[in-house]
């Protein structure tokens, strides 16, 4: 089992999405870590044959993904970041038609689209049509589709945008629970999507990997130092200014700021412990996403 | 159950629905008008519905038989016997109707008289018939032969080559004569009308038929889609059988629900006339019979819709936009009548083989389009028939391979 990346890079018209992009997936969890824009759904889109990358390849147990066309594709679950249906199909008969074009016979397709409907929570509003179905909901059901087929390469593409907390919440418990004995890729912004749940974080920026490791591997790599201060009022706007920060917490006479720098910027700064967020924020030079406003 | 689900996608959309209540209506108004026949009795009552038709189809009947000599002479008799009647001759507006009543009978030959006796090949007097004797009957088929090599010989001169000019009196000599007569009110009923049908739901299965492909699209479903296994190769295949499908049941459903009202209605006699019998097809130079009309209207017009109806897919898949799509048919039914207008040869023999035309072949069997393929003169409508059937079955293959090869970005 292995999803090996080699050299890919994808332009459209002058924009490079992806820059020469290596890397190996074997059976695990990877987070992939990036802003938006940094080229993420360009990856996973390639690694669904859904574009041909502009140069390099990508291979499955040493075959071409796209010279072995179905017999790939027969592996693969997809959540498109857009997540589109068929809005007057009940949930049932979506599932039921997917599981067609992934090649179930009906009988088979019926078990799995009543299995997934019980695992995901959706039992009870499978007649339900798509277009009546919450956020979540849908996400879910994108989620059961992505399943049918037992797949081996599992592909999630910001699965917990848009969800609120407590969606976010279950969403990541149901992931985890699936992703046993498969290779699960799962985009996000959002750090904590993936802080927990993955084995492996891979940084996005620029359609390069930055950086990839364990999320412990990652807060290590980072040079720079976290440091906790209190900050007078008047000079927040200076401090903002001067150095990454990751943090700000309104205090009655100013604000506590939580900063990154190599050496300590105030006298009475406290170090900290690195998080993930810290480190996203010393690679991207910016805030990790904590909700979804940017999108 | 991939093509199960294919059908279910359109016909999940409620404008699906609707365009379907809207043939279904289209349809049912079709029928309405093809069926509103007239007669008009003793009295000069204009009466209509069904005792009207039994009463017109009797009348005809009486003069049903073979069109020869002595038949001819009978029918010129017979009108002018009646146009010497004081009731034709009274100024009393239903004195003349009663009139008219007694040439019902004898109404369409009468219409075949003043094609036969007209002045030349183009004109069309409705009175001619009323100037003729009972021993012009014998130059009935002559006429008919050398109004057009008249024609051909003076107005027409240009319009056509040697060969053609040859083609075309052939096949008027090969007409077999004397042919038969009978009522045929069903026939020409239905044919007049079928175009109307044809061209309305080749519109709705237009509509259809658009989405079929670029719905993916639109309900952004796509990534998934052509992320499966089966969604570049036996996926796609669906969706075109599903397209094919819903064109053929709906196509032959409207169709058979209309023949089978018209014809049920007027009544099937005179399947075995040559198309000539009737004054609409007089000049036509095909020499076949009305049931050989009716089936190439309507296998034409399948054939006509199969074609749009890929091509439509095609611009679908191609341009992920079914509004594009929907708008083939307009152009393809429309766009040839506004063309048709210019007086250019050329243009007539490109507009002769537009696939517009087999919506319509009923009518396109009376025109004069010529093409010569080889050393071999032909009418259009053979050449219809074999172009586009041909053009429907390539367009499969390109079709699929259009869809499968898709990225999406
Ligand atoms: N179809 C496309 N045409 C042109 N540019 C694109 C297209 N898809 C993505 N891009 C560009 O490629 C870059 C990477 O996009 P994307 O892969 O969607 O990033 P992410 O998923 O990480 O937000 C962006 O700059 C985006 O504007
Ligand atoms: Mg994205």
């Amino acid at each position: 089992m292995e999803l090996k990346i080699i050299e890919v890079s994808k332009n459209f018209e002058s924009i490079t999405a992806l820059d020469k992009v290596s890397y190996t997936l074997k059976k695990g969890v990877y987070g992939l870590l990036g802003v938006n824009g940094a080229g993420k759904t360009t990856l996973m889109r390639i690694l669904c044959t859904l574009l041909k990358p502009s140069s390099g390849s990508v291979t499955w147990n040493g075959h071409d993904i796209f010279a072995m066309d179905g017999k790939y594709r027969n592996l693969l679950g997809y959540l498109p970041q857009d997540f589109g249906y068929y809005p007057d199909f009940t949930v049932y008969d979506y599932l039921m038609y997917i599981a067609s074009i992934k090649g179930l016979p009906p009988f088979v397709a019926k078990q799995r689209t009543d299995t997934l409907l019980a695992q995901v929570g959706l039992a009870k509003d499978k007649n339900k049509k798509m277009k009546k179905l919450s956020g979540g909901m849908k996400r879910r059901a994108g989620i059961a589709q992505a399943m049918l087929n037992k797949p081996q390469i599992l592909i999630l593409d910001e699965p917990t945008a848009g969800l609120d907390p407590n969606e976010r919440i279950r969403f990541r418990n149901l992931i985890s629970e699936l992703s046993e004995e498969r290779i699960v890729l799962l985009s996000t912004h959002i750090v904590s999507d993936i802080e927990f749940v993955a084995n492996e974080i891979l940084l996005m920026q620029n359609g390069q990997i930055k950086m990839s490791g364990t999320g412990e591997e990652i807060v290590c790599s980072m040079p720079e130092k976290v440091w906790n201060c209190k900050i007078p009022k008047p000079l927040v706007d200076s401090y903002l200014k001067k150095y990454k920060v990751s943090n700000i917490k309104n205090l009655h006479e100013g604000a506590e700021l939580r900063i990154l720098s190599a050496n300590q910027p105030t006298e009475d700064a406290i170090l900290e412990t690195p998080s993930l967020e810290d480190v996203f924020l010393y690679y991207f030079g910016e805030k990790a996403g904590a909700d979804d406003v940017q999108i | 159950m991939m093509f199960r689900y294919e059908i279910k996608k359109v016909f999940s959309k409620k404008s699906s629905k609707i365009a379907i209540l809207l043939l279904l209506i289209v349809v049912i108004i079709t029928c309405w008008f093809a069926t509103d026949v007239f007669f008009v009795n003793e009295n000069g009552e204009k009466k209509t519905g069904y005792a009207a038709v039994r009463q017109l189809r009797k009348a005809q009947k009486e003069w049903a038989g073979v069109l020869d000599e002595e038949k001819l002479r009978q029918v010129i008799e017979e009108n002018n016997r009646i146009n010497a009647t004081p009731e034709a001759n009274s100024k009393k507006l239903t004195d003349q109707e009663i009139a008219y009543g007694w040439t019902q009978g004898i109404y369409e030959l009468r219409n075949l008289l003043n094609c036969s006796y007209g002045e030349d090949f183009c004109s069309y007097d409705y009175y001619r018939a009323d100037d003729l004797s009972t021993e012009d009957a014998g130059a009935f088929y002559e006429n008919r032969i050398m109004l057009l090599k008249n024609w051909l010989s003076d107005d027409g001169k240009y319009l056509f080559s040697d060969a053609e000019k040859k083609y075309l009196i052939k096949q008027y000599e090969s007409l077999e004569t004397p042919f038969g007569y009978d009522y045929m009110k069903g026939w020409t009923q239905v044919l007049e009308y079928a175009p109307t049908i044809i061209m309305v739901g080749m519109l709705i299965l237009g509509f259809l038929v658009a989405g079929i492909f670029s719905s993916e699209f639109s309900w952004k479903s796509d990534a998934i889609f052509f992320s499966t296994v089966y969604g570049r190769n036996k996926a796609v295949a669906a969706k075109i059988k599903a397209g094919l499908s819903i064109v053929t049941v709906i196509y032959w459903a409207a169709i058979l629900l209309y023949s089978t009202i018209v014809l049920v209605y007027l009544g099937i006699d005179g399947a075995a006339c040559p198309i000539q019998a009737d004054f609409s097809g007089w000049k036509c130079f095909y020499n076949i019979q009305i049931w050989q009309v009716y089936l190439l209207t309507v296998v034409g017009g399948y054939v006509g819709c199969l074609f749009i109806s890929l091509l439509t897919m095609f611009i679908s898949a191609k341009t992920k936009s079914a509004v594009l799509a929907v708008m083939l048919p307009f152009v393809l039914i429309f766009l040839p009548s506004f063309l048709g207008n210019i007086e250019s040869p050329v243009i007539n023999k490109i507009l002769g083989l537009l696939p517009d035309r087999l919506l319509q072949v009923s009518t396109a069997l009376t025109y004069f389009d010529l093409y010569k393929l080889g050393n071999k003169v032909m009418g259009a409508i053979p050449i219809l028939f074999v172009l586009y059937g041909i053009l429907a079955i390539f367009l499969l293959p390109i079709l699929y391979h259009e869809y499968r090869c898709k990225q999406i970005n």
